[in-house]
């Protein structure tokens, strides 16, 4: 009969009785510096089981071990012993003392994983993103592999699947803006609320999946559950309109009006009927498909609807501006006012959205036109002695015949913000209208500095009075050493080029006191003031920080 | 006995490797060492560590990839702080760096008194935050 060896540098009468609890093996014991000898010399062995305390000893011996392809078991006396043991990928590891039970358990599964490759190594890592692909990391919903095998008994039984696609439209906007925590942030909020919306539910027994992971779009599966009539296209139409809702009021309260303006979902449905002679994943991509064009096609009919409202606003100068302060870093003093133009009507509320529909429409200048007079309205009867009235300016806008350095009456009042987003083409002549502007008195900021990776040469090129820093940049900054670096080298620039920073989306009071103790001079955001819808008339009034 | 958070080392160079283990163990820190980044992630769940010490021009997985999937575990994640050890001098290198998910740098070559304390200002973030 072929005895199973397990190599062994220990004596230890625990290892015989662990020995004799699996079946037909035997021990051989030698000492630990003979070991790495003695693997190959036995053609029996199976496993080695050391208890060497010696680094160089032990890590002879797993590299002979595994050489081999053999498992190792290591005995470890203290925690120093068994960070080794993991650091040189044994197999298994023990804390001794230990009993023979374990010893025995141990080498048994040591043997299993050895088992079906030569390459236990790669093995966990391998594992590890295969696990990642099936389940979004971020949501914790499963992707669509592993659906499709939980859903296919279903069905075939009921014949038939309702496929809902909803697509999140502006999630890659907030990306953009807000950096990729943020959506990450946003995306965990989404995931949680159709998950509650769905335990809450009758139609708790579909499934929810994304589509890709780290994608922002999520398809919904319904099989209507045996015994119970399928759900109607009203049901289902009803049941999206309740959960848009849902997940926008959750999205609302936890991430602010701002982020939720941002934020659409438009939905499509396909129904797939079970064919056997259809393959089930084809029939499933398809439904996909055909779902995700309808969600488009939704989406397209949402977008003719507002370049119509955006048309009427045009006409009725149906545009109010928010002020939003600018504080004194130091004395939380303020120092002046962003002026954020919103649409009056719901669908164009958010600033960004509005210009983003004016672009579809080729409407850009009219609406930069109307946004700027509006703003400019708020100088004299709006503002305060002294207070500077920050006015976003999009580069193009300075091609625009009527845009003209004449618009103002006070121009040293106003700070013109032009975005670091936008690439400029022709920055000769850029320059040469920026310094138009300038020989009048009109000041330039920067905006959404440091969002791209280009750095502070193409901040120097635009010799700003003011150096917005990109949101992305303060979010979370007190925890992010690598955040504080670049701030502090963008206020050393400032400093050195007769410019101030201003931190806007400043929204926790650690966020403040670290931005502050940079030495950011100025600062905005809801910790705070949150935009201030101005009064019809009169001086906007303000009350002390919050 | 263990009392500081665990923290993993990982460096293709082992002289480097060995000369932070050295240096961080007598001051009392459980250190496991990696020297790819493929070692570093087989053994990222048993190590459960608090800190890894990530160097970024490795063959093979780099350190931005290593990073970015250590950030991405579903529940070690967002408990763990993650150092890259490079030069980061230009403005993008940082910004890289931020994408990847990374909390902060030293600089390569390293003097230790400086990653000691880097060390020590990212486990104060983790024990604020807890």
């Amino acid at each position: 009969m072929n005895h199973s060896t397990l190599l062994t540098d220990t004596n230890d009468p625990l290892v015989v009785e662990a020995v004799a609890q699996l079946d037909s093996w035997r021990a051989v014991v030698v000492p630990s510096r003979e070991i790495a000898r003695a693997i190959g010399h036995d053609r029996g062995l199976r496993a080695v089981y050391v208890t060497a305390e010696s680094p160089p000893t032990l890590r002879e011996i797993v590299e002979c071990a595994h050489a081999k392809g053999l498992p190792v078991i290591v005995g470890c006396k203290d925690d120093a012993a068994r960070r080794r043991a993991i650091e040189l990928r044994a197999e298994e590891w023990l804390r001794l003392p230990t009993d023979a039970e374990e010893i025995a358990g141990r080498v048994r599964s040591a043997v299993m994983r050895q088992l079906p490759g030569d390459a236990p190594n790669g093995d966990r890592a391998e594992r590890a993103e295969q696990a990642q692909m099936l389940y979004d990391f971020m949501t914790g919903l499963p992707t669509l592999p592993v659906m499709i095998e939980r859903m296919r008994p279903q069905i075939k039984e009921r014949g038939e699947l309702v496929v809902v696609y909803f697509n999140f439209v502006r999630y890659s906007k907030i990306e953009e803006i807000y950096g990729w925590e943020k959506l990450d942030a946003v995306l965990e909020t989404t995931a949680a609320g159709v998950k509650e919306f769905l335990d809450g539910h009758s139609m708790q027994a579909s499934r929810v999946m994304v589509s890709y992971t780290n994608d922002d779009d999520f398809i919904f599966f319904h099989v209507p559950p045996a015994g119970e009539a399928r759900a109607s296209e009203q049901q289902i139409t009803t049941l999206v309109g309740r959960l848009q809702e849902h997940v926008a009021q959750r999205i609302e309260v936890a991430h602010g009006e701002d982020i939720a303006a941002l934020f659409e979902i438009y939905v499509g449905l396909a129904r797939v009927y079970y064919n056997p002679k259809l393959r089930i994943e084809r029939l499933i991509y398809r439904g996909i498909r055909e779902a995700a064009t309808a969600a488009k096609s939704v989406e397209e009919r949402e977008r003719a609807r507002r370049v119509d409202d955006l048309r009427t606003s045009l006409r009725d100068r149906a545009v109010y501006v928010d002020y939003h302060p600018i504080v004194v870093a130091t004395t939380q003093q303020i120092f002046g006012y962003e002026a954020l133009a919103r649409g009056v009507m719901r669908s164009l509320r958010s600033p960004e959205v509005m210009f983003d529909v004016a672009a579809e429409a080729d409407m850009i200048w009219e609406l930069s036109r109307l946004c700027r007079s509006r703003a400019i309205e708020g100088i004299e009867t709006r503002l305060g002695p002294g207070e500077l009235l920050f006015i976003n300016v999009d580069p193009h806008d300075f091609a625009d015949p009527a845009f003209t350095e004449a618009e103002v009456k006070d121009p040293s009042r106003v700070v013109i913000e032009i975005t670091e987003r936008t690439a400029i083409k022709d920055y000769p002549k850029f320059r040469e209208r920026l310094k138009a502007f300038r020989a009048l008195g009109y000041r330039f900021a920067v905006d959404d500095a440091g969002s791209g990776y280009a750095g502070l040469g193409s901040i120097a090129n635009l010799e700003p009075d003011f150096i917005k820093l990109d949101i992305s940049l303060i979010n979370a900054i007190d925890s992010n050493f690598i955040k504080q670096n670049l701030v502090e080298s963008m206020v050393k620039f400032a400093n050195d080029h007769g410019a101030q920073v201003i931190a806007e989306g400043v929204e926790r009071s650690e966020e403040f006191e670290t931005v502050k103790a940079l030495g950011v001079h100025l600062v905005q955001g809801f910790f705070l003031h949150r935009p201030i819808t101005a009064p019809t008339s009169g001086v906007i009034a303000v009350s002390p920080g919050a | 006995m263990d009392t500081l958070p665990p923290i993993l080392v990982v460096d293709d160079n082992h002289d480097n490797a060995e000369i932070i283990r050295q240096y961080l163990e007598v001051r009392g820190y459980p250190i496991t060492v990696a020297y790819s980044g493929d070692e570093a992630l087989a053994v990222f769940e048993q190590v459960k560590p608090a800190l890894v010490l990530l160097d970024v021009m490795m063959p093979g997985r780099d350190g931005w990839e290593t990073c970015r999937l250590m950030k991405q575990h579903p529940t070690l994640g967002r408990k763990i702080r993650i150092v890259m050890v490079t030069a980061l001098d230009e403005w993008s290198d940082k910004r890289e760096a931020l994408q990847t998910g990374a909390d902060d740098y030293v600089e390569k070559p390293f003097d230790l008194p400086k990653l000691a304390l880097t060390v020590q200002r990212n486990l104060a973030m983790l024990t604020a935050a807890s």
